[in-house]
């Protein structure tokens, strides 16, 4: 019997436009708004969504700094949150190497 | 998604902000070297001219001058990069803390009446030390260089004491100049040149 167990896949990662956030600000100290919707590529309705889901799990921090006009939201990534892409991004480089079929990998990340 | 994708996906957002990264900052050595010269130059003139205590206040111009300058420039920078990157922090952080030690220092040996054996050494070699920092940190050698030489320079002030006090103020006018002006305009230049190329 095969003793492979498949990591945890993080449900809040598994999206395409969280992961792409985070791991923008992963690679950052802060980015505002603007920043972010350019280098994911998506609209600021979509981007604004997820960036509340990850600051309600707590993976990143949302300030609002300046007045009016000059009123920008700037986004930088928690300790909490480097910790789970960090262990995701193992997770998923695991799967890679075990060569897991796609179909495997669905099971497993829909089991969770 | 399957494991694959999401890793391209990963791998991409990295190398794009990778190659979106701007240098930043070239206006802030500038920003702070042209007040502290001009200051100590003033306050040297005041004290050949009239030689009284108001004239030690002159000091406060640094950070009065610098400050607006350096929040004016670092949010033009945040206008235009609109992100900030852990390297930029790393060098912003270094230079508030070497900010405040010139200040608290600059209060505490005035309170202790020694801000004419040791004040300018040491913030000629705070200075000197935060340029070299700052160019090992970019990969710039003309800021290695110069801090190692503002920093070996910051302990010339010593050997003016007593009387010719007021020297040290010229010194050390001339080791930001080393420390601050110079790879500031060096700096400058290269980044100009840089956008220009890509």
């Amino acid at each position: 019997m095969s003793t492979f167990k498949f990591p945890v896949i993080n449900p809040l990662l598994h999206s395409e436009l969280r992961l792409k956030v985070m791991v923008a600000l992963d690679s950052l100290e802060s980015a505002d708004f603007v920043y972010l919707c350019e280098i994911t590529d998506s609209s600021r309705g979509n981007l604004s969504v997820q960036i509340t889901t990850l600051k309600e799990a707590g993976y990143i921090e949302v300030s609002k700094t300046g007045l009016g006009r000059f009123s920008r939201t700037v986004c930088r990534i928690t300790h909490k949150g480097r910790q789970a892409l960090h262990v995701y991004e193992d997770g998923l480089r695991h799967l890679f190497e075990q060569q897991i079929p796609d179909k495997d990998v669905g099971v497993a990340k829909s089991n969770l | 998604m399957d494991s694959k994708q999401e890793l391209d996906i990963i791998d991409g957002i990295r190398g794009e902000v990778m190659a979106k990264k701007d240098l930043t900052g070239e206006n802030l050595f500038l920003a702070w070297g042209y007040p502290t010269a001009i200051v100590l130059l003033m306050e040297f003139a005041a004290l050949m001219i009239w030689n009284e205590d108001w004239c030690h206040w002159l000091w406060a111009g640094i950070p009065l001058i610098g400050t607006p300058l350096m929040i004016y420039f670092l949010n033009e920078d945040y206008e235009r990069t609109r992100c900030r990157t852990l390297d930029q922090n790393v060098i912003l952080m270094m230079w508030v803390f070497i900010g405040f030690a010139s200040c608290l220092g600059g209060l505490a040996m005035g309170l202790a009446d020694v801000y004419k054996q040791c004040l300018f050494p040491l913030i000629g070699f705070l200075c000197g030390m935060g340029c070299f920092m700052t160019g090992i940190i970019l990969h710039f050698r003309p800021k290695t260089i110069c801090g190692i030489l503002a920093s070996v320079l910051s302990a010339v002030p010593l050997f003016f004491q007593n009387d010719r006090w007021p020297w040290q103020l010229l010194i050390t006018a001339a080791i930001v100049i080393i420390a601050l002006i110079i790879p500031g305009h060096l700096f400058l230049h290269y980044v100009k040149s840089e956008r220009q190329r890509f």
